[in-house]
């Protein structure tokens, strides 16, 4: 019955086309928008996911709030003493420290000067960040222990600074912190990124930017104030960096309030605060468009209604119950407006990949929204339907082959 | 192969009361039957205490003027309408207490329409056609009713079109795709308005030679004409005036066509 319905609702739309599309229009609009906003979203959550898994989803930052407490003191920094206890407590949850250390100066080499910023890392740091080392090698144990002068830097920054990709064995001096040093190049990487990574990231300009050993960074004094941790995969983040603060917080005597933790996680959220914002704001638009949309089904349906009132007629004289006759222009309206939903995805969904192919991104369109919009669009046509539907369903037999 | 045969595939499980098979002689019974028609302002007497008994088999005519209570007769015998006062049995049962959708699944299985304007639904096939009361019978699988709507269009001429849409038909296959479809549910009764108001001669003779078959096969057949020679077909012409029986007579037996 149900088949037979939907090939009678099939027919009967074909006959009216320009007048169903049409009708379609409200409901095509209002979940257009509603696929677009949300794949929109569902996209751009992918990308930061993609981002901030280059960038180390895993990663956070750990300090005592100095700009909050008021009797800041000494024991507030760290020392390298306390990060070794920390990674001591928490063993193989955490699979990367250090200091956080950073800073930037010029590179001088013969004639050349640029700007530089220089991260300080341990030795590991390859585990958390993996990057393909072309020339040379990486940081080691010797490096980061003996304090040397040894840097790693990425292909781009090479070519800045000494003119070629491989600058293995070159020197070139830099003040750090006051303290001009000589360095040797003992590597240089190169990282993938893709056109959106790299668009995201920003053009470092004419800039320059080198790995070098965080004890390098730490030194004279072996104190920094913020712990940099990448925790293991497949721990519960928000679980551990809550331990993490906890345990900072015992360790430096202040309470949990006190100390900062930004993880990457919180990044996250802010992203999908942004896209509810909008979510919100394209949902109302979408909500009134299904409404008027609805409200034209109900009107074309009732047209409907009106001019096959001796089909009506006939069918109840055959035989058809009211059920019969209700569930048939039900079955009409819903397809009408699951119809006009498909359109609204199709249209939607082609929009959205054609942005995205623009940016050269991976679009990301998710079926449980896509079946969702379609059985939402087929409700509102069934609760619009039912007026019409019912209004046939209840005709009188008599009057209703008597219609002319 | 017979065109009628009731019982022949109707399948009678889990019918309710009221559809169960009575096989009274009588298949019509009409007790001081009143019908009248309230129009708020004045009251229009529609039927006068009508008397009448059909039985199984009869091959009946009912005759009048227009405004003679033939067709306010015809709606009430074919269910669509209630009578005011009175009684109306059919197949033994009063349908008097029936509901609206008792009423619908009654015309469903128990009658079979044949209107003046063909009816057909518009925008659909032959065999569509011939297939709906089936399909609102709710009794055989797609395929049966498929297998059964064919067979019907075959035995009254139209296997070849089954597919064609009813504007595409001549007013005579028209009525013979109605006939197919009065037929699917194989009813007790067939009930023809004005069979053959809108037909040629030549394409009324088929469709009253159709309905000879079909009386000759076992059927009842009730038709409602103001045309004598149409009339003449059937054993037994009952005439109308202002909402009564003036007379009530036995016919010949089938005429020969002019």
């Amino acid at each position: 019955m149900l088949l037979e319905n939907m090939a009678m609702a099939f027919s009967a739309i074909r006959v009216n086309k320009m007048r169903s599309i049409l009708t379609m229009l409200g409901i095509v609009i209002g979940i257009g928008s509603v696929i677009s906003i949300v794949s929109i979203g569902d996209t751009m959550r992918s990308l930061f996911a993609d981002i901030y898994k280059d960038v180390g989803l895993t990663q956070g930052y750990v300090q005592v709030m100095s700009w909050e407490v008021d009797d800041w003191r000494q024991s507030d920094m760290f020392t390298l003493d306390e990060m070794e206890q920390v990674k001591e407590v928490f063993g193989p949850e955490i699979a990367y420290i250090d200091s956080s250390a950073g800073t930037s100066g010029e590179a001088v080499f013969g004639r050349n000067r640029v700007n530089f910023d220089y991260s300080g890392i341990d030795w590991n740091y390859q585990d958390v960040q993996p990057v393909t080392v072309v020339y040379g090698r990486y940081l080691n144990e010797g490096d980061i222990l003996g304090r040397k002068c040894s840097a790693v830097m990425d292909v781009d920054s090479a070519m800045k600074l000494f003119g070629t990709e491989n600058a293995v064995g070159k020197e070139f001096r830099t003040a750090l912190n006051g303290e001009v040093l000589d360095f040797t190049v003992v590597g240089v990487y190169r990282k993938e990124m893709s056109p959106f990574q790299q668009l995201m990231m920003g053009n470092t300009g004419d800039r320059g930017s080198a790995y070098i050993p965080y004890t390098l960074l730490t030194w004279p004094n072996d104190y920094f104030d913020s712990l940099h941790v990448y925790a293991a995969d497949g721990i519960n983040m928000e679980d551990f960096y809550n331990r993490l603060t906890a345990y900072v917080a015992r360790m430096k005597n202040r309470t949990v309030d006190q100390i900062y933790t930004y993880t990457a996680l919180e990044e996250m959220d802010s992203v999908d605060q942004l896209m509810g914002g909008l979510s919100v704001a394209v949902g109302g638009i979408a909500a009134i468009s299904l409404v008027v949309g609805g409200i034209g089904i109900m009107n074309i349906m009732l047209v409907s209604v009106t001019e096959r009132t001796r089909e009506i007629g006939i069918r109840k004289a055959l035989g058809a119950r009211t059920r019969d006759v209700l569930l048939q222009f039900l079955t009409e309206s819903a397809i009408l407006s699951a119809m006009g939903g498909i359109l609204g995805i199709v249209i939607g969904a082609g929009l959205v990949s054609l942005g995205a192919a623009a940016l050269q991104v991976q679009v990301v369109i998710k079926p449980s929204v896509v079946i969702l919009a379609v059985g939402f669009s087929a409700l509102v046509g069934i609760f619009f339907g039912l007026y019409p539907a019912s209004k046939a369903a209840n005709a009188d037999p008599i009057d209703a082959l008597r219609y002319e | 192969m017979k065109l009628w045969n009731p019982g022949g595939f109707l399948k009678k499980k889990g019918l309710p009361a009221y559809m169960t098979e009575n096989l009274t002689e009588e298949l019509i019974r009409l007790e001081n039957l009143v019908k009248i028609y309230d129009t708020g302002a004045i009251k229009v007497l529609g039927l006068k205490k009508i008397n009448l008994t059909i039985r199984r088999g009869e091959f009946v005519a009912i005759m009048g003027q227009s405004g003679s209570g033939k067709s306010t007769l015809m709606n009430i015998l074919g269910c669509l309408d209630r009578p005011t006062m009175g009684h109306y049995y059919l197949d033994g049962m009063d349908t008097a207490s029936l509901t609206p959708n008792q009423l619908s699944e009654v015309r469903n299985r128990k009658i079979g329409f044949v209107f003046q304007s063909f009816n057909l639904i518009p925008r659909t096939s032959a065999l569509r056609n011939v297939e709906l009361p089936m399909t609102y019978a709710h009794q055989l699988s797609k395929k049966e009713r498929r297998d059964r709507a064919m067979m019907l269009l075959e035995r009254v001429g139209l296997g070849e079109r089954y597919l064609h849409m009813p504007n595409e038909l001549s007013g005579g296959q028209r009525q013979r795709v109605a006939i197919a479809r009065a037929l699917s549910n194989e009813p007790p009764l067939i009930l023809a308005d004005e069979p053959t108001g809108n037909l040629d001669t030549a394409s009324s003779v088929e469709i009253m030679e159709l309905f000879s078959k079909l009386h000759e096969e076992g059927a009842t057949v009730v038709l409602v004409t103001h045309e004598e020679d149409i009339a003449a077909f059937t054993q037994r012409i009952i005439r109308f005036r202002d909402g009564q029986i003036i007379s009530d007579e036995r016919n010949g037996g089938k005429s020969t066509c002019s």
